[in-house]
């Protein structure tokens, strides 16, 4: 059973804060709020850019309603104290009942949500614990309800994103933004939340709200892992992703073969013959021998590293299913052997890593 | 008077109904707090039952949706049993013994999670210790042998509180071998726990029984063996006869530290894995 907010272990900050006022400023453009992940995630271009996307992302193809429940049942999945947190204050602020929060934390909400919202949360919880990672044929469920292929593969990006999101949150430690939930639970939030359930009574229910991009066949993507992307074609998601791991790879601060062992490892433990195929393609591109990726895929170290950069081998391995407790010490560990930089690379290049190879699914 | 009359009319309706609305929303409260106390059970009781087997075992049996189907899995065990703690019990004070063996296993647990694994059994001062069990894990010999690693490490610091706090130290043999298992739940409806079954776990429990013949910690079976890289530091131990089988097992003591093993007289091996002419990719 998922703990619930209070139950959440949770250590002192692993990365310290970096300003970048310029940053900042764009956060705020854009109508996001700074926040202590957007402090300590500041010093990488591509990490800071996929959170602000995922925070200021809105719904196209699924339910508006269910981004936010979905953010935090994923984020209570993946016992992320920081992103489960905010959610919850979140949808305080949208009007939901501290009863309803309740009874969704403790997987007994059927009373009050239609069977297709249920599948819908059921997939998301079920894609983010991935044990083990579900089959295409989960898909079904949602399509059953209702959904369409676009709307599946949304909440399926949503998911993965959401595990992205929370894993570098929980690996950093990052605080918990103890001043947006004390507003929530505060006698503001709640006229607040009155005023956003009154709002969410008088607007009509409905799938989706904009139109996608683009219609039509969904093609391969190129750049790294790009075929994974193909479901996602026609959706913001898709240029998300696409900058994100490309973003990610072009990154000078890890080597590229360490970012797709990374990969490799993370595919081998969610067994995706698919995603690891796609690092295997990116390291031979490198000059990585097979039989070399197949001795440090085995042994979860490799000498053909740079640096101190074999030890983030065994390091990712348990990033796919950890204790907050024991993931926070031995990225501690590493901050030791490691300097900040690298440090946040690392926990951006695995906790995408996981989103990825989770996302990849829709072909499975 | 007629328009008193409608007033009062109106009066006692609009009393009527408001008594009623209330009335229905007591009930609604009150139907809230028993469902909300129902939740609250469900959960405590979860989270008891998570004492008894793993997490994920508990979450998957009490999710309706979801079903245990027994399954034929490729997983490593760890036997561990403690030497002699039998008779120290008769020694010791039973609160003292009870302290000690809490202890004790609240370590080797600690040791068993940080590295992928899932203690699932206590048998009087013996545990086993499944790797790979729940989920795939294509890694689980080097865990197994990483918390075994972990678990001579925990205990030789927990003997250093007991030495110091009078008490006698303790000891421990670990056998780990690796085979294909079935997985699940096992028993009856009145009884039962989430074990596996087979050959292998068999031949696991001898390898942990070995080490007390051959007076050694820590032996692995060959199949764990290959499975390892050279960054363990192994010793041939003397092919011997166990129980149920009738060829000689061989297996290989785990060494506690590689780098004070200078004196090169066991013969040591290296893994399979291993391969001396490595050469160096250009970093790009």
């Amino acid at each position: 059973m998922s703990a619930v907010l209070g139950e959440v272990e949770w250590g002192e900050p692993v990365l310290p804060i970096q300003r970048d006022a310029a940053w900042e400023e764009q956060v705020k453009r854009r109508g996001g709020h700074v926040s202590e992940a957007d402090r300590r995630t500041a010093a990488s271009p591509w990490i800071r850019e996929l959170g602000l996307s995922l925070t200021t992302y809105k719904a196209v193809a699924m339910p508006a309603h269910l981004l936010h429940i979905g953010a935090m049942v994923v984020a209570q999945e993946n016992a992320c104290r920081y992103c489960y947190g905010a959610n919850r204050a979140y949808l305080k602020l949208l009007g939901y009942s501290e009863a309803y929060i309740r009874r969704l934390e403790r997987e007994v909400h059927e009373a009050e949500l239609d069977e297709r919202d249920r599948v819908v949360i059921a997939f998301a919880r079920n894609l983010a614990r991935s044990r083990p990672r579900p089959s295409r044929s989960a898909c079904q469920a949602l399509v059953d309800v209702g959904l369409s292929p676009a709307a599946v593969a949304e909440v399926a990006f949503l998911v993965a994103v959401g595990c992205f999101y929370n894993r570098v949150t929980t690996f950093m430690a990052c605080p918990p933004e103890r001043g947006f939930e004390r507003f929530a639970n505060g006698p503001v939030g709640r006229i607040v939340g009155l005023g956003a359930a009154l709002l969410r009574s008088l607007k009509p229910g409905g799938w989706g709200g904009q139109e996608l991009l683009s219609a039509g066949a969904a093609k391969a993507a190129d750049g790294p892992f790009g075929p994974i992307l193909a479901p996602l074609a026609g959706l913001p998601a898709e240029r998300i992703m696409k900058d994100a791991l490309e973003g990610a790879f072009a990154s000078p601060v890890l080597s590229r073969p360490t970012k797709a062992l990374m990969f490799a490892i993370v595919a081998r433990t969610l067994e995706c013959a698919l995603c690891e195929n796609q690092a295997r393609g990116l390291l031979d591109g490198y000059g990585i021998q097979a039989q070399d990726v197949d001795s440090a895929l085995a042994q979860l170290h490799s000498d053909q590293l740079p640096g101190a950069e074999s030890a983030l081998l065994s390091w990712t391995r348990g990033t796919v299913y950890y204790d907050v407790a024991n993931i926070q010490r031995e990225t501690r560990e590493l901050a030791g052997k490691v300097d900040p930089k690298v440090l946040l690379e690392a926990i951006g290049v695995a906790a995408l890593a996981n989103a990825t190879v989770r996302l990849a699914m829709l072909h499975a | 008077m007629m328009a008193w009359l409608w007033a009062a009319s109106v009066l006692i309706l609009v009393a009527a109904v408001w008594i009623v609305w209330r009335s229905r929303q007591a009930q609604v409260r009150r139907l809230e707090r028993l469902l909300d106390m129902g939740d609250e059970r469900l959960e405590r009781l979860q989270r008891e039952f998570e004492r008894f087997a793993p997490p994920d075992v508990v979450e998957r049996l009490t999710d309706a949706s979801a079903s245990f189907v027994p399954q034929l899995r490729q997983v490593t065990m760890l036997f561990a049993d403690l030497r002699g703690f039998t008779a120290l019990c008769d020694k010791l004070d039973p609160a003292v013994t009870v302290h000690i063996l809490n202890d004790y296993f609240a370590l080797m647990n600690q040791a068993v999670e940080r590295h992928h694994g899932h203690i699932t059994e206590l048998v009087g001062d013996g545990l086993l210790a499944l790797f790979g069990a729940l989920e795939p894990n294509p890694w689980q010999c080097r865990d197994a042998v990483l918390a075994a690693q972990a678990m001579r490490a925990a205990l030789e610091r927990y003997n250093g509180e007991l030495v110091a706090r009078g008490l006698p130290p303790l000891h421990f043999g670990i056998g780990i071998h690796s085979g294909e298992v079935i997985a699940g739940i096992i028993g009856t409806a009145g009884l039962a726990k989430f074990s596996v079954t087979g050959d292998p776990i068999n031949v696991a429990s001898r390898v942990e029984g070995l080490t007390r013949q051959l007076h050694v910690d820590l032996l692995i079976t060959d199949e764990v063996r290959r499975a390892l890289d050279d960054g363990f530091s192994l010793r041939a131990m003397p092919a011997t006869l166990v129980k149920g089988k009738s060829l000689p097992l061989q297996t290989w003591h785990v060494e506690p530290d590689a780098a004070a093993q200078g004196d090169g007289a066991a013969e040591k091996v290296r893994s399979p894995a291993s391969d001396p002419a490595r050469t160096t990719a250009d970093a790009p």
